[in-house]
């Protein structure tokens, strides 16, 4: 049953991830995903769902708009329940969290 | 803590810059001012401080209210002053040319418009230190780049007062011996603080951020970045405190030539931190105004070897103009001209796409300009920008103009590019406005952001 769970957990996360790949940075054109902006995911099995993200530089006036897409493409997914959307510097971004 | 922070009134800031801008090259195209006049003549004051405060004045203003936000992280501080600002400095600049033409015997009666034009710039430029300097005040302990905005603010403080002093003792509103002393000696003063003590300084500390965020290069704090900071903050107070020996009749030219020493010794580290930034970069292609920032570092580095030239031929007193041009228009211009091309479709893109963002297909700031249109402008401009210096150099008037001519004609193209941004011309999506109740950006008054 434990391992049942985590796997629906691991499933709903994966799948917000996919979501917000549609979430782009519109400076650099990419999706915050492949940026390495989200952080973590952490989706309970109530749908209760908690994102760790951050931004390429700390006060960037996109931050806000970026946030509200990450909270609403998460939404949107299946399962979801409520989203908690945190934005944090720390650790801070560097270029060499992009993926390839 | 998420809310987007956009400036409201630097779009029409910069508008107000832009059109200065055209103003001054149309005066120069026409053979007013400088170097058709001397130096010292009231026309070439009128030329001189359209482009010092009306262009590179707003446009630095206007950028540093919304750049420095994000420098520090913090909302700005008593952002409802933007506005008033704005309208103290345009009303400032336009009484204190009008002081000039009078100087220049165009017409009677406006000398008193030059202590009238002074306190309206000095009330604007301090609005303006109150909300940059406010902002930086509520973040402290304040970054590296940060700094050099606030050394910016202390040069640009006192060159409001020296500016406002000259005023005074020109127009004879005052008399004491002390302002005509300083009239006499502080006008390298006033130059100084102003070209380079406020918008170098200025624009050392933006670039270092901005050029780190746009090439994805790493943003450290260099012990050569601290070092600049350190030998500007020194030459900005030095000339400081040559103010108080100028106004008691001394002169002040050894703490003038110390400032730009060291001031020489601070761009270089500047130069060695910007080739770094370039070298570590992870964005591999150069977008224009990177490309831009990389031609005014160069210009910088230009006008570091004219002034040891001029100075080591003993020209450099006759060539003076030569000099402050390469600093004005191949440093400060092309540097300030190639961000505005950059932060209008950011702000653009803020302003239309930003609430749509994740809900709709959005375009990417790229897509809203047009490089290839406007790098011919770009690099013609700067190309005219090299013939200016050379015609006044070899003293050559008439060339002068015709690169003044060229130069209107590049910059008004490029204002016809940023309007083109302004209204989405270059735009492939769609917008996104069905049910979204969202409003065509204006051209440059500021529109409220509506969040979803």
């Amino acid at each position: 049953m434990k391992a049942m769970t985590e796997e629906i957990e691991t499933d709903l996360a994966t799948r917000i991830r996919a979501g917000l790949q549609d979430v782009i940075d519109p400076e650099l054109g990419r999706d915050i995903v492949g940026l390495g902006l989200i952080y973590l995911i952490d989706a309970s099995d109530t749908g209760e769902v908690r994102i760790v993200m951050t931004t390429t530089t700390p006060g960037c006036p996109a931050s806000g708009f970026i946030v509200d897409a990450v909270r609403y493409a998460a939404q949107a997914v299946t399962g979801v329940f409520s989203v908690d959307v945190q934005l944090v510097h720390e650790p801070r971004w560097h270029p060499g969290m992009m993926e390839p | 803590m998420t809310g987007a922070s956009i400036s409201r009134w630097t779009m029409s800031y910069f508008a107000a810059a832009l059109f200065f801008l055209l103003g001054g090259e149309a005066l120069f195209a026409a053979g007013f001012g400088f170097p058709v006049l001397p130096i010292e003549a009231p026309e070439t004051l009128v030329v001189v401080h359209i482009f010092a405060i009306g262009w590179l004045g707003l446009l630095f203003c206007g950028a540093l209210l919304q750049f420095v936000p994000v420098l520090v992280s913090k909302p700005l501080h008593a952002p409802d002053l933007a506005l008033h600002a704005l309208l103290l400095l345009i009303a400032g600049l336009l009484c204190l040319v009008c002081g000039f033409v009078h100087l220049a015997g165009y017409f009677d009666g406006g000398l008193v418009l030059l202590p009238v034009g002074g306190m309206f710039l000095a009330a604007g430029f301090g609005f303006v230190v109150y909300m940059v300097g406010g902002t930086l005040l509520s973040a402290r302990p304040i970054g590296l780049p940060a700094r050099f905005v606030a050394t910016g603010l202390v040069a640009l403080t006192a060159t409001a007062i020296l500016g406002v002093s000259f005023a005074l003792d020109l127009s004879g509103v005052i008399e004491a011996s002390f302002l005509d002393q300083l009239l006499v000696n502080g006008l390298s003063l006033h130059a100084f603080l102003g070209l380079i003590g406020w918008m170098s300084v200025s624009a050392f500390g933006v670039s270092y951020r901005m050029l780190a965020m746009f090439l994805l290069a790493p943003e450290i704090d260099r012990r050569t970045t601290s070092a600049a900071w350190l030998f500007l903050t020194v030459a900005v107070l030095a000339v400081i405190v040559a103010i108080p020996v100028a106004a008691y009749g001394l002169d002040a030219t050894a703490g003038v030539h110390a400032a730009i020493a060291i001031a020489i010794i601070a761009a270089c580290l500047f130069a060695y931190d910007v080739v770094n930034i370039y070298r570590q970069r992870k964005r591999r292609s150069l977008e224009l105004n990177t490309q831009m920032s990389a031609v005014a570092v160069g210009a910088l580095m230009l006008a570091i070897g004219l002034f040891l030239f001029l100075s080591l031929s003993g020209t450099l007193a006759s060539q003076i103009g030569a000099l402050v041009y390469l600093i004005a228009f191949g440093w400060l211009t092309v540097l300030g001209l190639g961000q505005l091309y950059k932060i209008v479709a950011f702000i653009t893109w803020l302003e239309y796409y930003g609430p749509v963002l994740g809900r709709k297909p959005v375009p990417r700031i790229q897509d809203l300009i047009n490089e290839r249109r406007a790098s011919s402008w770009f690099y013609l401009y700067a190309g005219c920008v090299a013939a200016s210096v050379l015609a006044l150099l070899l003293e050559m008037p008439l060339l002068f103009r015709l690169a003044a001519l060229i130069q209107l004609i590049a910059v008004a193209a490029l204002v016809i590019e940023l309007a083109r941004t302004r209204k989405l011309s270059y735009v492939a999506i769609a917008p996104a406005a069905d049910g979204e109740n969202l409003q065509h950006p204006p051209l440059f008054l500021p529109t409220p952001i509506k969040r979803k």
